[in-house]
């Protein structure tokens, strides 16, 4: 059949030309419009075609589109030889820029609660959640925050209405665990909360916590403190001290606030930790025999502990940003960094 | 709250320097921190004594004085009004850089040379009082720095202290803290008045109403005092913990309530009707008057203090108006009282006031130590104000309050802690806190607490006390940890994780945006849903919770838009809310995310030509993902919404998923002053977390050949590709493995109205090779098909 002829000719033809090819822009383009041009061969063989048999269009069909393909990936990969290589086909510009893979960033402060929950997953414990929107009692009350008492004023809170608020931390989940598991409880609580309080570099009106909890027979304040200094260390580096100094929560008792050695200066006082050599980075304490009273927890048999941190503090410090305000703007420049 | 280490050693011998006081006192629960004064830093400010002041020629209001530093002497031109001969002031030597930045330099003020400064306290950083130059003590020595001079005033140390521990709200309080770690002795103030032979009960009855919000009311009345202002030093140390002097009786009051903790109230006794004191509860709407002139609507539940006429002080807040001390006062009535924290505390909050009185009531004083701070204030007012002393105070206690009596087993105290604790220090520690030791035996300790302590009611109280005692710091860290993994797996946060990191490696980027939003972003919904609104909000703006993602994604991209960032992937996961009558806190919470594009996908780049976003990109990620998330081809439906053109949903399962399309352009401009094109997608994180399936069976690869064919058609313009594409599947039959649509063109060579379509189509089947013929068949077939009911036509 003629068509088929001659499309095996144009190709057979095409590899001779291809080789002779000069790189350079006139060249290619000119032997692009020789074979692919309006009035080039291969669109001359596909006007042949419309005027063929059903029958031999199907023959034709798959061979002529072949061919059109192949002569359009040879003229890419000319294209490409003039673009990188240039017009000495000897000169290769190994300077010009890689063609990067575009991958998105997760947010500093995902990436920081992930890495305190990996942490802590790895020596046992759980992962809940729990709602943003949530009842006075789990809270404030059920977690030994009486009603009228100045500890309320420690989280100024968001109010729905009465007995309904937006969580000032995610302790209310470590209620719901409880009323739902018996002992051995261990989980850890991540989450936004919210503060009342005014917008400016320093505070957010929402920011997030990573709260544990650990409820058995027999947990003492030496295991609350062997597990947070394996967390410091795994997280701060193995060098990282630790400074363990008495707090109010009322949710336990005794409460602590824990301090790591500052790890920009190393603890001989800068900027960051205000001159102290210690960054406060969480709050933890022995849960408190009321807040076992009020989950239904026999407080004479388990004991527990529970601690809490702020990974949007603790990415603040990581990577030296003083300006929380910067994690809610979305600014690409500043995502990228991360 | 601040104590400065000077007053501190009034009351108890401090073995430490100010660095270690800081350490311990943070060590014990009382988290320290010294301030550093601004003076510290500067040098070249020096006590000098003006020995003459001239008016300056040329000036009202200047002066020209002559200053001695005691080797040497300069003229300074000064401007404050209250500089006169004989003062010892600081004087800023050429040279010195204040705190503010400004260097001394000799300067000509209207033709007078000034060779120095003399200073007010706001420019050597002290505090903002710029009335009038800072007026030194008279003995203060001549030419000595004056940070030298400043820091034997003692070093202030700023305690952060917690809500459980009211009796550390004073100087005495934070001594005795200090006494159980040096063992010291606490000095607690002589009291050295003499009562005359009045009676103070003949001129005031104390009656109390409410019992419950005053169990313990004391009085004591000083006739004949001399009002005046007070002497310097108290003036001075007022002013050290940011009190205002007012008069010698109401600054003796201050004095006490900050050095005893226990806030104490003077009235003038003549504006006092009927020899008496009435503590009851207001009337609904009551109006008085407070001491700082402003006229407040009480409620019944905040307690008055009254005499037999009229109110004259909102008990443990604030007296009134109208029986206040004035130049005029001879006879007082001094208040000393135990009021119970929740009715100050409410007292406060409703009234929007906040005191240093209620501060402390509102955290409990001690019971026990009112009569104490009536001594004391009266010592203090005979040596500052003179008068006499009636006998005796009237101290109604008609409700007693009693310390609690705890038992604390010391094997308790190992099992919460961890280690031994030693018995006989145990008992050691909670005498020094101040407890009487009822019983006590191998086993357990019983103690009466002491009464400045209201937070030691239980025996986990103590335990909290034994290790703050012991030091936290010394506590060993446990080496091998009693904890075990879970059984329980938790798939929600590996979902959650996948989902988002999916996401970031199509190459968008996670945004936090804030969830509390205007009314008007509220309404950005697919249906309508009522929002749920904050009481208590910090402006309009933020004054609901968000219904959608979407809002806030465009936020985001406008602000990169308008910083020329206007290539953007972004995607937010997190929760929305909205009104639920049903639901535990009246709010349903659904955990979604959210993606945003617009501009090109990819960065300008040498070489090739970046693609631009558009709805299919969109619809191609969500069904990718879903993909992932096993969960077999998603079925679109076009939708309607006016927030939206080209708006697509998706369900799986029946459950509503996804939306996807792109934003009205109208709208855009309007509401947020955007040009260009923004597509967004918004899904249900948890309907995807639901059917998420992940039983993965493995499919034989091939072993026989395939067969490609390609179908390319002109059809009408109208016919939805997918029609097409279940229309070759079913003629395709069993023999069709896979159908790809990969062509689609219109214009140039193709009439109106029609589009030509291509797609490749390969055959194959598990069990042996197929052959031309049967797959002719089935072509010819397809082309039939797509002729007659699709009106195709072959190209």
């Amino acid at each position: 059949m003629n068509l088929l002829d001659r499309a095996e000719e144009v190709r057979f033809q095409f590899k001779k030309d291809l080789s002779k090819v000069n790189i350079d822009i006139q060249s290619v383009e000119d032997f692009r419009l020789e074979y692919l041009g309006k009035k080039g061969y291969i669109p001359a063989l596909f006007r042949e075609f419309t005027s063929l048999s059903v029958e031999d269009k199907r023959k034709c069909g798959k061979i002529l589109n072949q061919i059109k393909k192949e002569a359009e990936n040879s003229i890419d990969t000319l294209k490409q030889r003039l673009n990188s290589i240039g017009i000495d086909e000897d000169f290769f510009d190994y300077t010009l820029p890689g063609k990067l893979p575009r991958l998105g960033h997760l947010h500093p402060v995902t990436q920081t609660m992930n890495e305190i929950c990996s942490i802590f997953r790895e020596m046992g414990f759980g992962i809940e959640f729990g709602p943003e929107v949530e009842t006075d009692y789990y809270n404030f009350q059920a977690l030994n925050f009486p009603e009228n008492h100045p500890a309320r004023d420690m989280q100024d809170t968001f109010f729905i209405d009465d007995s309904i608020l937006l969580r000032t931390h995610t302790s209310p989940i470590q209620i719901r665990a409880m009323e739902k598991q018996k002992p051995p409880i261990r989980i850890l609580a991540p989450g936004r909360v919210y503060r009342n309080e005014a917008i400016s570099a320093r505070s957010y009106c929402t920011f997030h916590q990573v709260e544990g909890l650990y409820v058995d027979e027999n947990v003492t304040f030496c295991e609350l403190k062997g597990t947070l200094e394996i967390f410091a260390k795994r997280y701060f580096g193995k060098d990282v001290k630790l400074r363990f100094r008495p707090s109010y929560f009322p949710f336990t008792e005794p409460s602590a606030e824990v301090d790591i050695s500052c790890f920009i200066c190393g603890g001989s006082g800068c900027r960051v930790c205000k001159h102290t050599g210690w960054l406060e980075i969480l709050g933890c304490g022995m849960v408190d025999p009321n807040v076992f009273i009020s989950v239904g927890i026999d407080p004479e048999k388990y004991t527990g502990y529970a601690f809490g941190m702020g990974p949007d503090r603790i990415a603040m410090l990581k990577y030296g940003i003083d300006d929380i305000r910067l994690f809610f703007e979305g600014d690409i420049r500043f995502l990228k960094q991360f | 709250m601040i104590v400065n280490t000077k007053w501190l050693e009034k009351y108890i011998d401090i073995p430490y320097s100010p660095e270690e006081l800081e350490e311990h006192l943070t060590y014990i629960g009382l988290e320290s921190k010294i301030q550093k004064s601004p003076v510290d830093k500067i040098r070249g400010v020096v006590i000098a004594e003006v020995l003459d002041v001239l008016h300056h020629p040329n000036a009202d209001r200047l002066s020209i004085c002559k200053v001695s530093t005691g080797f040497d002497m300069q003229d300074v031109v000064c401007g404050a009004p209250n500089v006169a001969k004989g003062q010892k002031v600081p004087l800023a030597l050429l040279g010195t850089v204040l705190p503010n930045g400004m260097e001394l330099k000799p300067v000509k003020i209207r033709g007078i040379s000034s060779e120095g400064m003399i200073c007010a306290e706001d420019e050597l950083g002290i505090s903002s009082d710029h009335s009038g130059i800072m007026v030194l003590d008279e003995k203060a020595p001549l030419g000595m720095e004056l940070s030298e001079y400043l820091s034997g005033e003692g070093t202030s140390i700023d305690i952060d202290l917690t809500p459980n521990r009211p009796d550390c709200t004073s100087p005495i309080g934070v001594a005795r803290e200090i006494s159980i770690l040096t063992q010291g002795e606490l000095k607690i103030p002589e009291i050295k008045f003499k009562e005359s032979e009045e009676s103070t009960k003949d001129y005031i009855d104390v009656e109390i109403e409410n019992i419950d919000g005053c169990p313990r009311y004391a009085a004591r009345v000083i006739k004949n005092v001399k009002i005046a202002s007070s002497p310097q030093w108290l003036i001075d140390h007022l002013k050290g913990v940011g009190i205002r002097s007012i008069n010698n009786i109401v600054d003796a009051s201050n004095f006490v309530l900050m050095e005893t903790g226990q806030p104490l109230h003077t009235f003038d006794y003549r504006k006092i009707e009927g020899k008496k004191i009435v503590v009851r509860n207001a009337e609904d709407g009551e109006l008085v008057e407070t001491l700082d002139g402003i006229k407040r609507a009480l409620s019944k539940d905040i307690l008055l203090i009254c005499d037999a006429k009229n109110p004259v002080a909102i008990a443990g807040v604030m007296g009134l108006g109208n029986s206040e001390i004035t130049p005029e006062t001879k006879d007082i009535l001094i208040e000393s009282a135990y009021f119970s924290p929740t009715t100050i505390r409410n007292g406060s909050k409703y009234l929007g006031l906040s005191t240093e009185a209620s501060y402390r009531f509102e955290r409990g004083v001690d019971p026990e130590g009112i009569t104490n701070a009536v001594n004391r204030i009266t010592d203090l007012i005979i040596e500052l104000a003179g008068g006499k002393v009636c006998k005796g105070i009237v101290d109604k206690y008609p409700k007693k309050i009693s310390p609690a009596v705890v038992k604390i087993r010391f094997k308790r105290i190992n099992r919460l802690i961890g280690i031994d604790i030693e018995k006989s220090w145990v008992k050691e520690i909670f005498e020094k806190l101040g407890c009487k030791i009822l019983k006590s035996d191998d086993k357990s300790v019983q103690v009466l607490s002491p009464t400045w302590r209201p937070d030691l009611e239980r025996e986990v109280d103590y335990i909290e006390e034994v290790i703050r005692i012991y030091g936290m710091h010394k506590i060993p860290s446990a080496k091998r940890l009693q904890i075990q993994p879970s059984h329980e797996v938790d798939s929600r946060y590996d979902l959650i994780e996948k989902l988002r990191s999916i996401l970031c490696s199509y190459g968008y980027f996670e945004v936090f945006n804030n969830s509390l939003v205007s009314e008007k972003q509220t309404q950005f919904t697919f249906k309508p849903v009522k929002p749920v609104k904050l009481r208590n909000p910090l402006s309009l703006d933020m004054a609901y919770l968000r219904t959608s993602l979407i809002p806030g994604l465009i936020n985001t991209a406008r602000w990169n838009i308008n910083r020329r960032n206007c290539d953007l992937q972004i995607f937010e996961l997190g929760f929305i809310q909205y009104f639920d009558p049903d639901s535990e806190t009246h709010a349903m919470e659904i955990l979604k995310f959210s993606l945003l594009i617009t501009g090109a996908l990819e960065d300008e780049h040498w070489g090739y030509q970046t693609r631009k976003s558009d709805v299919f990109i969109l619809k191609g990620v969500i069904e990718d993902l879903t993909h992932r998330f096993g969960i077999e081809s998603l079925k679109f439906e076009k939708c309607k919404n006016n927030y939206f053109k080209n708006l697509l949903g998706s369900n799986i399962n029946g459950k509503e998923f996804c939306y996807l399309g792109q934003i009205n352009q109208e709208y855009l401009q309007s509401e947020w002053s955007i040009e260009v094109p923004i597509y967004v997608l918004d899904a249900n994180a948890s309907v995807l977390l639901d059917q998420a399936k992940f039983e993965i069976r493995y499919k034989p690869l091939p072993i026989y050949p395939a067969i490609e064919r390609d179908v390319s058609i002109l059809l009408p313009e109208k016919i939805p590709i997918e029609e097409v594409k279940q229309k070759i599947m079913k003629e395709g039959g069993e023999l069709l493995r896979e159908v790809k649509f990969y062509d689609l063109y219109h214009g140039k060579n193709i009439d109106n109205g029609l589009k030509s379509v291509t797609f490749n189509l390969v055959f194959q089947v598990a069990d042996r090779t197929l052959k031309d013929k049967e797959v002719d068949k089935r072509m010819l077939a397809i082309h039939e098909v797509l002729k007659n009911d699709l009106n195709a036509k072959l190209r």
